[in-house]
């Protein structure tokens, strides 16, 4: 595995998004003897292998062999078991992406891609290892819930969610060293559903996977330095994509930002700006992320800081949007 | 010698001629007995000061009456109104709607004889409106509640709009760095009563009704009439109020305390 680890063991144990996922996997295994997990001889990296070590009889590592996992998955769902899949996200997306698509999305099998590595969060394996466009691919795909949770409470609460909605779903996670959101899993989570983190009328940022925690240190920052009231929606669920809030959003606040750890073709920025559009209403709107390059290669946090995906980069973009006009009228006569 | 009014005589005269004065257009609308009496009339009626840094020397604000439709135009001076009320001052002005009548502050009054009706209907709708403002206790019938509370809106949000409008130092350092923003004002069940001032980088506007284009940025919210009366009139506590609940701040707490403390100003003005 490509290196540049920065952090400790215990730091790994503690913050890694996919060391929830393993746990709250067993946990669904020891309830459901259906549930069968599924490697393409990432067990280790993914945390699937933690599943593994509990129920070998119900583990099966296929060998650098993505596209016949998902094919396994599908048949393995049609004779009536739970696959829980995983692989790096860009070979979820991309190398299998004809089996997602004709064999679980097409027959609508009950399977549960866990993808992990999404976005740029194994920044220094290199561009290869990158995800930044597996949102696009997979929200296009019929039948497939996708969801990029924001860190390893909403993940667990994601992985619950997949077992208990029959059809497949797409779940995006990072590497790991996610910083925490959410100290508990008891925070409201529903598929589909927006969770606000921060209230605001001045503007919406809407964010997801680990921006959405960068944007809740921005609002917090932009209330104190500039009384900017901040609203910011962590949209955990790509699709079904939640268009009461995005709605909302746009009545309410009239500029939205969207922020994600991906190219900004395809993804939240551009399943947000649908809803917009077809709403008719009008808002200034700004989408982060990746702008149609490849990313630099480097430690996630530094590569986020250079996409503008960070705190710092959200800060300055608000400022910038604010800015904007939403409201056509220039007459500054008072009514009489 | 030219004696210019006061920086403090000139706000309150742009309150009493942008903010209040335009509230008779609302009373001789919301009050079919009065209403009625403009159902025929076509009228120019001024009320003006001498201002020797006025435009024309004066300052007004004047109304275009037309079959019972009216237009308000502040702080613009028409030549030729039908009837026109007419102070020898700004400070003349100020006093006389403070309630200083006395023969220093009465103005001369033009087409009186010409239009004796109009004139007569005129004076009982700036009558109604100063019994209306000056009252001490709230009235009694729900449609009269409505109507100072309307009223008392309108003359906040356009009261606040006026100082900045007019140079007000700490109103307009607001307004300054103020992004494009929404204050508003509104009672619980009563849309129709709402009023709101748009925010933005130093300028203002005040606008009534519900503000649609998105969601204000703060909102004084009155869980009833009764309620929105007690604050509006300073017969109940603002902190006390917000506790029981009376009063509901749709918004930052900070920006609330601004507002109110903009609506302190206004009244000072216009008392």
């Amino acid at each position: 595995m490509a290196g540049g680890l920065t952090y400790t063991a215990v730091d790994s144990t503690q913050l890694s998004t996919a060391e929830y996922y393993g746990k709250a996997l067993c946990e669904l295994g020891r309830e459901h003897p259906e549930i069968v997990a599924l490697t393409a001889d990432l067990g280790k990296s993914t945390k699937i292998g933690m599943f593994g070590e509990e129920f070998p009889d119900r583990f099966f590592n296929v060998g650098i062999a993505e596209q016949n996992m998902f094919g396994v998955a599908a048949g393995m769902a049609k004779a009536g078991l739970v696959p829980f899949l995983s692989t790096f996200s860009t070979f979820a997306s991309l190398r299998s992406a004809d089996q997602l698509h004709t064999d679980i999305c097409y027959q609508n099998v009950n399977a549960k891609v866990i993808a992990t590595h999404s976005g740029t969060s194994f920044g220094q394996a290199g561009s290869t290892h990158h995800a930044i466009c597996d949102m696009a691919v997979t929200r296009s795909f019929p039948n497939l819930t996708v969801i990029c949770p924001a860190d390893g409470m909403e993940t667990v609460n994601a992985v619950r969610a997949a077992y208990a909605t029959p059809g497949p779903f797409y779940i995006r996670i990072n590497r790991g060293f996610d910083r925490v959101l959410y100290p508990s899993t008891d925070y409201g989570f529903e598929v589909g559903k927006a969770v606000t983190l921060h209230e605001g009328t001045d503007i919406t940022v809407i964010a997801c996977g680990s921006c959405a925690f960068q944007a809740l240190q921005a609002a917090n920052f932009l209330d104190n330095t500039d009384g900017l009231k901040v609203r910011v929606l962590n949209m955990h669920t790509i699709k079904p994509i939640d268009r009461e809030a995005v709605e909302k959003a746009v009545m309410d606040t009239r500029r939205i930002i969207t922020v994600e750890d991906h190219s900004v073709i395809g993804g939240l920025g551009s399943a947000v700006a649908e809803v917009v559009v077809e709403f008719g209403k009008g808002c200034a709107f700004k989408k982060l992320g990746i702008q149609d390059q490849f990313a630099p290669i480097g430690l996630h946090e530094d590569i986020m800081s250079i996409l503008g995906i960070d705190s710092n980069g959200i800060i300055d973009a608000v400022r910038e949007v604010m800015k904007k006009d939403f409201e056509l009228d220039d007459n500054w006569d008072d009514e009489v | 010698m030219i004696l210019l009014a006061s920086k403090e005589e000139t706000l309150t005269n742009k309150i009493f001629l942008g903010a209040a004065l335009p509230l008779v257009k609302v009373i001789a609308n919301d009050i079919p007995k009065l209403a009625k009496k403009f159902e025929k009339t076509h009228a120019v009626i001024q009320i003006s000061a001498l201002d020797p840094a006025g435009p024309l020397g004066k300052v007004a604000t004047h109304f275009v009456v037309n079959s019972g439709e009216w237009l308000v135009h502040t702080d613009r001076v028409d030549t030729r109104p039908h009837i026109e009320l007419e102070f020898k001052s700004v400070e003349a002005m100020n006093a006389f709607f403070k309630g200083k009548i006395g023969p220093a502050t009465l103005p001369k009054m033009r087409g009186v004889l010409k239009n004796p009706g109009t004139f007569a209907s005129f004076m009982q709708v700036l009558l109604k409106m100063s019994a209306l403002l000056g009252a001490k206790t709230p009235p009694e019938d729900e449609a009269t509640k409505k109507l100072l509370v309307k009223c008392f809106f309108y003359l906040l949000s356009s009261g606040i709009s006026q100082l900045n409008k007019n140079g007000h130092e700490a109103v307009h350092e607001w307004a300054l760095k103020s992004p494009d923003r929404v204050y508003a004002w509104a009672v619980n069940g009563y849309p129709e009563l709402s009023a709101y001032i748009r925010v933005k980088a130093g300028k203002t506007k005040a606008g009534r009704g519900e503000y649609k284009r998105a969601m204000p940025f703060f909102t004084l919210r009155f869980d009833s009439l009764d309620s929105a009366l007690g604050i509006l009139m300073s017969t109940d506590d603002m902190l006390e109020a917000t506790k029981a609940g009376r009063l509901i701040m749709d918004g930052a707490p900070e920006f609330g305390a601004q507002i109110g403390e903009y609506m302190l100003t206004v009244a000072g003005y216009a008392q």
